[in-house]
């Protein structure tokens, strides 16, 4: 490689690399996933979330209770999720948590094959964003196929 | 403009300083994988849990796989601080570390991130050519066969990008809680610690300390500061004249983050890239010593062993002549001062002797006169 080739080589790799991390700084303004953007101690906000399992004949089950063979804490173990009724920290923001939890209850009710009797999993979230008033938000796991069992 | 700009990134400057960091990220790393492997011995990985996969073709390894090459990345980070094929060692704790954040959102944090970027950095630089086992065996090769040793030198590229990525880190963390009213206005950290007000009378601070740590209005004021800080640090880091008070503040920021939060690796990651932000240039300073006295042999052999990003040339003077450091642009300082010059300019000791050599500095520029040569 001639050394002009290397030189426009040097400036481009440069720039797409600073281009890129100036791109991730902005999207963290927007994404619930902050990736590269480095916003670190975001929020004093917290949540707390009462998680139930919604069966084919319609009971709202706890998630706080064991299930075929199942439990919460060892579902999602991860990212805060392990005891959702407790209030806690939102360590990346609301946002952020609020996804984890979303993409929890999908992930949760996709990997319980034992289970013959869940719909869906539904989560009522009480989040306080900062000393703001708090909120309630009704997140749904996708919906099981528990009909073809 | 071009042309200027393709001059910095094409001169050749030291990588020494890309030698030490690759050093002391060996640790780092098996710190960062240390929690990872003891889940895999005790039998989990990510995938046992809740994980959220970034795309659905990035590849998944069998379990026995997956751990060995988690292994694999232990391994290459012992190599990297031993300087044991030093390069494939950081190419490869490069791919093992961010193979592995991207297996899941869940594994993202941002102290993995910034080990990732400082990894690549690494991976591209040859930093294997000083402070490397490697160095020494092809150093010998090289002499047995008549050749001079390999160049310490390289296009500066990497270096500068690992300084734009170092100083996005404090400055996007800034700006994100300037822009943030509530964390200007100081109602985040507030808040925070009073949620914690039970973990902060259950610690070692005294009942005092806790009123203020929770009063309102001493928020108020430490979020500006704590902001106006991380905005300080990404800035003057750029500029010689601030960059001593930046790299100070750093270390400051650095420690009360690791007493206070859990911020895994952080610290220590962002401790260590400080020395990215050393000239890089060696041997440009001069210490002249007198064989003879016994303390200046003693300053001599611990320059010889704390010197890792080394700046200084050690030579012998005029007997009875006093201990002085020439720097690089010929100024002379003798005696107490040139000890604390030298301490300011090595890793260990920098913290220490950076505000005598502040504070001197400043006493000097007020009372002229009282400059002191010998």
């Amino acid at each position: 490689m001639s050394s002009r080739h290397r030189a426009v080589a040097r400036r481009c790799i440069v720039a797409a690399v600073v281009v890129t991390q100036l791109a991730f700084v902005v999207r963290g303004y927007v994404a619930d996933h902050k990736e590269f953007a480095f916003q670190m101690f975001p929020e004093s906000s917290t949540w707390r979330a009462d998680i139930v399992r919604v069966t084919v004949d319609g009971r709202r089950i706890p998630i706080s209770e064991p299930w075929a063979g199942y439990r919460w804490s060892e579902l999602a173990p991860v990212r805060g999720l392990a005891f959702p009724g407790r209030r806690r920290h939102a360590d990346a923001g609301l946002d952020n948590q609020l996804a984890f939890l979303d993409a929890a209850l999908d992930y949760v009710a996709r990997n319980t094959p034992r289970d013959t009797e869940t719909r869906y999993l539904e989560a009522v979230v009480t989040a306080w964003h900062n000393t703001d008033d708090p909120e309630t938000i009704v997140l749904r796991s996708v919906e099981r196929d528990v009909a073809g069992r | 403009m071009l042309e200027r700009v393709d001059e910095l990134l094409g001169r050749p400057v030291s990588m020494r300083a890309m030698a030490l960091l690759r050093v002391l990220v060996g640790p780092i790393v098996l710190l960062h994988l240390r929690p990872i492997l003891g889940d895999a011995m005790d039998g989990r990985i990510y995938r046992d849990h809740f994980h959220e996969p970034y795309a659905s073709w990035y590849p998944e390894l069998p379990r026995a796989l997956y751990i060995g090459v988690l292994w694999l990345g232990a391994v290459a980070a012992v190599a990297m601080t031993l300087g044991v094929l030093a390069r494939a060692a950081t190419i490869t704790a490069w791919a093992v570390v961010t193979y592995d954040l991207f297996l899941s959102t869940t594994n993202f944090h941002n102290n993995r991130a910034y080990l990732v970027i400082v990894l690549a950095a690494l991976a591209v630089t040859p930093c294997d050519r000083e402070l490397a086992l490697d160095a020494r065996w092809r150093a010998a090769r090289r002499a047995r066969r008549g050749l001079p040793p390999l160049p310490t030198a390289s296009p500066g590229w990497p270096l500068w990008l690992l300084r734009f990525e170092a100083a996005t880190v404090y400055g996007a963390s800034g700006l994100s809680k300037l822009i943030d009213g509530d964390w200007f206005g100081g109602t985040v950290t507030w808040h925070r610690l009073v949620l914690v007000r039970d973990r902060l009378e259950a610690s070692v601070l005294p009942p005092w300390a806790i009123d203020i740590l929770t009063e309102r209005s001493f928020h108020t004021v430490a979020a500006k500061v704590i902001v106006l800080t991380e905005l300080f640090i990404a800035a003057g880091l750029w500029s010689r004249r601030t960059r001593d008070a930046a790299v100070w503040v750093a270390v400051c920021f650095h420690v009360a983050i690791q007493l206070s939060a859990r911020v895994q690796v952080f610290s220590y990651l962002a401790i260590a890239a400080l020395v990215i932000w050393a000239v890089p240039a060696t041997r440009d300073r001069v210490v002249t010593i007198d064989p003879a006295v016994p303390a200046h042999r003693r300053l001599a052999r611990a320059l010889a062993a704390l010197d890792w990003l080394a700046r200084f040339e050690v030579r012998d003077g005029a007997a009875g002549g006093a201990l002085a450091v020439t720097d690089r642009d010929g100024t002379v300082t003798y005696g107490w001062r040139a000890v604390a010059r030298i301490a300011s300019r090595l890793p260990l000791t920098a913290w220490f002797a950076l505000p005598v050599v502040a504070g001197d500095r400043i006493s000097r520029h007020v009372a002229p006169t009282r400059s002191a040569v010998p």
